[in-house]
């Protein structure tokens, strides 16, 4: 797994698996929510983004998806796009470039429809997460995984394990994403387990988790 | 005026008549699905564009190019000789060929490199070389030497791949030269003069305008990408900071950025994308920095005027491609030609680049003539004068309809242990007609270019 990479690119590599799982478990949250709001509770939506720490308003199910995937607010996915671009930009030697291409595609997918002001459909949503599952799927078809794949991988684990504290769910669940963000961290650490699993109480706070994890990672990342 | 259709060019209009035109908007697609961009900065902002591509081909003849090639290689194997020799022996001078003073006034010259010998003697290991095919006599003309940091070769290196995907049947049926070599023959410059290392690009970063060009690049030459804070200098040797804190030593840099920003302990201050302390990791032999630190003296547009006379100097031999009639103002006799003929010279300002600073005498007021005889008098040195190169155009397939366009061709030339020719290049051409400034930095597109087997 010996590879070189600059504090920067692992720092951007982290952070594009970052957004693009928040990208991804946004739009599947956001379709649930939609298909409630639709017809069986207009408050979904409403609900939902009070998780994220927004107060989303909208006047019907259309108004919902475009608020919530284009409104001015912190989860607005087009600029999580861009965010993600950035850092694919910044590390493209070390992305697949197929991904690197899905990237853009969906970036300018969003950036189309935020410009154009064009209503948000969930064909949009469906092209776009097929993008973003192509773009894993492209990762998980390399067969010699370097560091830089795994830090993009640890940016994915890290974010879904941000959305299951937030929503609360099943602990087992929340034990399996922390046991995988161990193994991506002991890989990249190449130390030995005791010393990377001491954080793996999961009596803790949900904060003093993922700021453990946060700790972890700024101890991999010292360049 | 176009250059006279060949066999091969006949083949291409054959099969070109049977492609289905509209694939022809999936190289922009491509382009910018890849973000293939050269970036501009327009009014303070930053602008990310993909360059106008044309899809109609140069094609450049066996013969054609087994002449430009063997030029290029006498052409930069004599500069090399020159710098080296300039910075060392300075035996050129001595002898008169060069006037020291022409010499000591240019831009690029840096008296504190006297003395040095870089590693195995090579200062231009990556050269673009740009070059026109003279309509008058049928000759392919040097234009400029850049041996600095010329860039451009990721655009062609790119869309080749394309091309053969879009529209396979003329790699099927035509013979032309494979190119994937190009990162290759860096790869084995780079590892040539490396001092003990790993390979690095060093790129200003992220906002530059060939970023994508030190992107792809590092990648296919298999060095690391990094900017000037990713590098340290550690007793006169240069590392590159890993992310887990580990300094790793450095051998060869492949850089991206001018002579005045590489070190601001040793050039500009201000430079915030220099590493401090490079240049002496360099001048203390530990570190390979390519290409070569003070090579603006050689490609400085007065520079160019002595090219064919160092091909006879260190090489004994006539130059095999020649350059522009050319006039130095700095000669009495040459300044006396350029005023009783401004109106048919081109004047170019020797300390510009990209297509600044080159007038046109014929699209000049008498009353601008006269202003610039003035600024020539003042200052001959930082002028040259050309005689104009109507050089041919090229069919360019613009606006669904073929129209003529001047095109240059800017031959990429790599200096390691041998010197190799890449077996494609850079042909630019000029958007609008009638324009002769094909620069990418003046808005100009670029076409694949063809060397025929």
């Amino acid at each position: 797994m010996e590879q070189l990479l600059t504090a920067n690119v692992a720092t951007n590599l982290y952070w594009l698996g970052r957004y693009l799982e928040r990208i991804g478990s946004t739009f599947i949250l956001v379709m649930k929510a939609y298909d409630s709001v639709i017809d069986i509770d207009k408050d979904e939506g409403v609900a939902l983004y009070k998780k994220f720490g927004i107060d989303l308003k909208y006047t019907n199910s259309q108004s919902f998806l475009n608020n919530a995937i284009l409104g001015e607010h912190s989860a607005n996915i087009y600029n999580l796009t861009l965010m993600a671009r950035e850092n694919a930009i910044i590390c493209r030697s070390h992305i697949d470039t197929e991904a690197f291409g899905e990237i853009m595609d969906l970036n300018a997918i969003l950036e189309r429809a935020s410009k154009n002001k064009i209503d948000i459909t969930h064909q949009c949503i469906d092209s776009s997460d097929s993008i973003i599952r192509e773009i894993w799927g492209t990762l998980s078809r390399r067969k010699n995984r370097q560091s830089s794949d795994y830090f993009f991988r640890l940016g994915k684990v890290v974010e879904e394990l941000d959305f299951h504290l937030r929503f609360d769910s099943d602990k087992e669940l929340v034990k399996v994403v922390v046991k995988n963000i161990d193994s991506i961290i002991k890989k990249l650490l190449c130390k030995n387990e005791a010393d990377v699993e001491a954080y793996q109480s999961l009596n803790a706070e949900k904060e003093d988790i993922m700021a453990e994890i946060d700790k972890r990672i700024g101890q991999i990342i010292v360049g | 005026m176009l250059e006279k259709s060949t066999e091969s060019h006949e083949k291409f209009w054959e099969i070109f008549s049977k492609q289905d035109r509209k694939k022809i908007d999936e190289f922009k697609k491509y382009m910018d699905k890849f973000a293939i961009n050269f970036n501009l900065y327009k009014d303070g902002n930053f602008i990310e564009r993909s360059l106008p591509f044309d899809v109609v081909p140069r094609i450049i003849s066996k013969e054609d190019f087994s002449k430009i090639e063997k030029g290029l290689v006498q052409r930069v194997t004599a500069l090399n000789m020159f710098l080296e020799d300039l910075y060392t022996d300075e035996k050129i001078i001595n002898d008169g060929v060069v006037p020291r003073e022409f010499v000591l006034q240019a831009k690029g010259y840096l008296e504190k490199f006297k003395g040095f010998s870089p590693s195995q003697k090579i200062r231009t290991h990556i050269n673009g070389i740009d070059l026109v095919k003279d309509s008058a006599n049928d000759e392919w003309v040097i234009l400029e030497d850049n041996l600095r940091v010329p860039s451009g070769s990721s655009y062609p290196l790119s869309i080749r791949d394309t091309y053969r995907k879009i529209y396979p049947d003329f790699f099927e049926s035509m013979k032309i030269k494979p190119i994937k070599q190009y990162p290759k023959y860096i790869a084995d410059a780079m590892n040539y003069v490396n001092c003990g290392g790993i390979n690095i690009v060093l790129s200003p970063g992220r906002f530059n305008a060939a970023y994508y060009e030190h992107s792809y690049l590092a990648d296919k030459i298999g060095a690391e990408l990094v900017r000037a804070h990713e590098l340290k200098v550690v007793d006169k040797k240069l590392y590159f900071k890993n992310y887990d804190g580990r300094l790793i030593k450095v051998g060869a840099v492949y850089r991206r950025l001018d002579d005045d920003f590489l070190d601001p302990s040793f050039f500009n201050p201000d430079s915030l994308i220099g590493v401090p302390g490079l240049v002496e990791a360099y001048l203390s032999g530990n570190v390979a920095i390519m290409n070569g630190i003070g090579n603006g003296v050689a490609d400085d547009k007065g520079i160019y005027y002595f090219v064919p006379k160092m091909i006879k100097y260190y090489l004994g031999e006539e130059p095999i491609l020649q350059n522009a009639p050319t006039y130095l103002p700095y000669f009495k006799e040459d300044m006396d030609y350029i005023f009783n003929n401004m109106e048919k010279l081109v004047i170019k300002d020797v300390a510009e680049a990209g297509g600044y600073g080159v007038l046109f005498g014929h699209a000049m007021t008498a009353t601008k003539i006269a202003d610039l005889k003035l600024i020539i008098k003042a200052d001959p040195r930082r002028f040259i004068a050309q005689e104009l190169v109507e050089f041919y155009d090229e069919k360019c397939y613009i606006d669904g309809k073929l129209q003529d366009r001047k095109a240059d061709f800017r031959a990429y030339v790599v200096m390691g242990k041998d010197v190799k020719v890449w077996e494609c290049g850079l042909t630019r051409y000029a958007l609008e007609a009638g324009n002769y400034l094909v620069n990418s930095s003046q808005g100009g597109g670029f076409k694949d270019t063809w060397i025929m087997e």
